[in-house]
């Protein structure tokens, strides 16, 4: 079976509920895998800890999108309003910084917005049309009442029997192979 | 879950009689300032008198908000807030000096008759700010809050005894909205008499509302210091939990970046429209000494504890945000100094009633809310959500 390996993605089994999910998850860390996701159909409350996800980048490059947004607003503005283009406006001066806060402020958001945004989906390597388990009949209910373990061959303890009878025992209602293509 | 009594702990003894002994100490103190030299002793009575104010009524209306949207948040500091709401009786007794004293120090400019012939007062104004007309309606704020007081209090009360009413529990969430409005209304008017009127041809629209999130701020504030205090010991020892506190944090920072927005508004507007009798505020406390002050103001009443407030990790840390907290309140009295004193001076330092006499009100209205934490359990066990509010999740 070792053999076969470069076709197989990895191994789903099923659970009913999201309680036996995270005991199921649980399990399979203290088994030592690694290479796991969980898919469920809704926000399991505890799941990502279950797991041991570790933080993400995400916040920082939403940091990161919402400086450069901030600091290129006003520096934008700044630029117009002070060097290349300088208005008397009522005798204030050029640099008229408060009335440069509201867009900056703006900027921010939108900076900041954007980075979580596409952050995330480029974290996720979201879009993704095709994932392999999809080729597992049963995984479409993982957007209606099932939740779904699949321990991926890359996974250094990987065995495809081994692995399969594991979960068998985690009280999975059916376990499948995954294959890669 | 069993009946539990939810006692204070020791410590909130001992912090009602080491605050009381700071205050009663520090009040002998004031009072050689108030004989004294009274034209010293009142802008810095103001001044502490509206941040104590912040405290108490800050949490009256955290504890409408609670009912009206019930978080886990509010659940756990719900006693507390309780407690410090019902502190009121004494802030109104702190306003009384101000009442029968304080006002020839601090409202010449519209109660001396020969200073309101130079001020250009409209005949609104001057029919407005009157000497009857101040007393009567600070009896009326006092009266609409102590009101509010009494009626969430009570069916507070009620609901420890009965935690199976439904209609209690509709009622606190059917008050709180109108309540809310109330309390804000009342305070709006109440910033406009008590510190607008400093300078009584000046005026901003937004006002009341610097104050009603100031005292947001402050309360908040206060309620994470303490809880992170009383979860140090039985029995609230382990039902304080970090997504509590993450909580309490998000609001913290939200309250400040309300505030900061509220106070660039005014400043936006103001220096937008460029008018001489509006100007006038900005052109005694941006420049000089007090633009030092401004400055203060801004980077650590806003960008600092803002920035800090940002990080996930601080918010839940029990150690550093109850820090920032307190630094936020004390923030709190920079900024009442920046928006009442440069009436009175232009150098902007703080003279030493400036620190006795916060010291004085504070001492003796901690102590007073560690009394009335004493009084009822720690957490509000009629509540139907408490349950879920104190329930573990995290593993």
């Amino acid at each position: 079976m070792i053999l076969h390996r470069s076709h197989i993605y990895g191994v789903v089994g099923e659970f009913e509920t999201p309680e036996k999910l995270i005991h199921a998850v649980e399990k399979v860390r203290e088994a030592g895998y690694r290479r796991f996701e969980a898919y469920s159909p809704f926000p399991v409350e505890g799941l990502s800890q279950a797991m041991g996800l570790k933080r993400n980048l995400v916040p920082l490059i939403t940091l990161i999108g919402g400086l450069t947004g901030g600091i290129g607003g006003f520096g934008f503005q700044y630029w117009v309003a002070a060097i290349t283009y300088p208005l008397n406006i009522g005798g204030r001066p050029f640099n008229s910084w408060p009335a440069f806060i509201p867009v900056t402020f703006e900027l921010t958001i939108l900076g900041a917005s954007l980075a979580a945004v596409f952050g995330m989906l480029a974290l996720n390597k979201l879009p993704q049309p095709h994932h392999p388990v999809f080729n597992v009949h049963r995984f479409s209910h993982a957007s209606t009442d099932r939740f779904f373990i699949c321990i991926e061959s890359r996974d250094a303890k990987f065995h495809l029997a081994e692995t399969a009878r594991f979960l068998q025992g985690l009280e999975a209602h059916h376990v499948s192979e995954v294959s890669d293509d | 879950m069993t009946a539990q009594d939810y006692k204070a702990p020791e410590s909130v003894g001992r912090l009602q009689q080491s605050a009381l002994a700071i205050g009663g100490i520090a009040l002998i103190l004031a009072l050689f300032g108030a004989v004294r030299s009274p034209e010293l002793f009142y802008p810095s009575y103001l001044m502490s008198f509206m941040l104590i104010l912040g405290l108490a009524l800050g949490s009256l209306g955290l504890v409408m908000l609670q009912h009206l949207t019930s978080g886990h948040w509010g659940i756990i500091i719900r006693r507390p807030l309780e407690s410090a709401m019902r502190t009121l009786p004494l802030v109104a007794a702190f306003f009384l000096p101000i009442a029968f004293i304080g006002m020839k120090y601090l409202y010449g400019a519209w109660l001396d008759p020969e200073k309101v012939k130079k001020e250009p007062l409209s005949d609104f104004q001057r029919g407005y700010l009157t000497h009857n007309g101040y007393l009567t309606r600070a009896v009326m704020y006092f009266a609409t809050w102590l009101l509010l007081m009494f009626i969430f209090n009570r069916l507070s009360r009620q609901q420890d005894a009965d935690r199976e009413d439904r209609a209690l529990r509709r009622r606190l969430n059917m008050l709180a909205g109108p309540g809310i409005i109330v309390y804000v209304f009342a305070m709006s008017f109440a910033a406009i008499d008590w510190v607008m009127s400093l300078s009584p041809h000046w005026a901003s629209t937004i006002y009341g509302f610097l104050f009603v999130i100031g005292q947001m701020i402050s309360s908040m504030a206060l309620m994470i210091a303490v809880v992170v205090l009383l979860a140090r010991a039985e029995p609230l020892a382990g039902i304080l939990q970090k997504r509590h506190l993450h909580d309490l944090g998000k609001l913290l920072l939200a309250f400040v970046m309300l505030w900061a927005y509220f106070d660039f508004s005014q400043l936006l507007i103001i220096w937008s429209g460029n008018q001489p009798e509006e100007i006038s505020f900005y052109r005694t406390r941006l420049y000089g000494e007090w633009g030092v002050v401004a400055v203060i103001v801004l980077v650590f009443h806003f960008f600092v504890p803002f920035f800090l407030l940002l990080s996930q990790d601080v918010k839940r840390n029990a150690k550093l945000l109850p820090k920032i907290a307190v630094w936020l309140i004390f923030m709190r009295l920079v900024d009442l100094f920046w928006m009442t004193r440069p009436e009175f001076t232009s150098r902007a330092v703080p003279t030493w009633l400036d620190i006795v006499l916060p010291l004085a009100l504070g001492g003796l209205w901690l102590g007073f809310f560690a009394f009335n934490l004493k009084q009822l359990p720690l957490l509000p066990v009629g509540d139907p959500k408490l349950e879920e509010a104190i329930e573990h999740h995290e593993h």
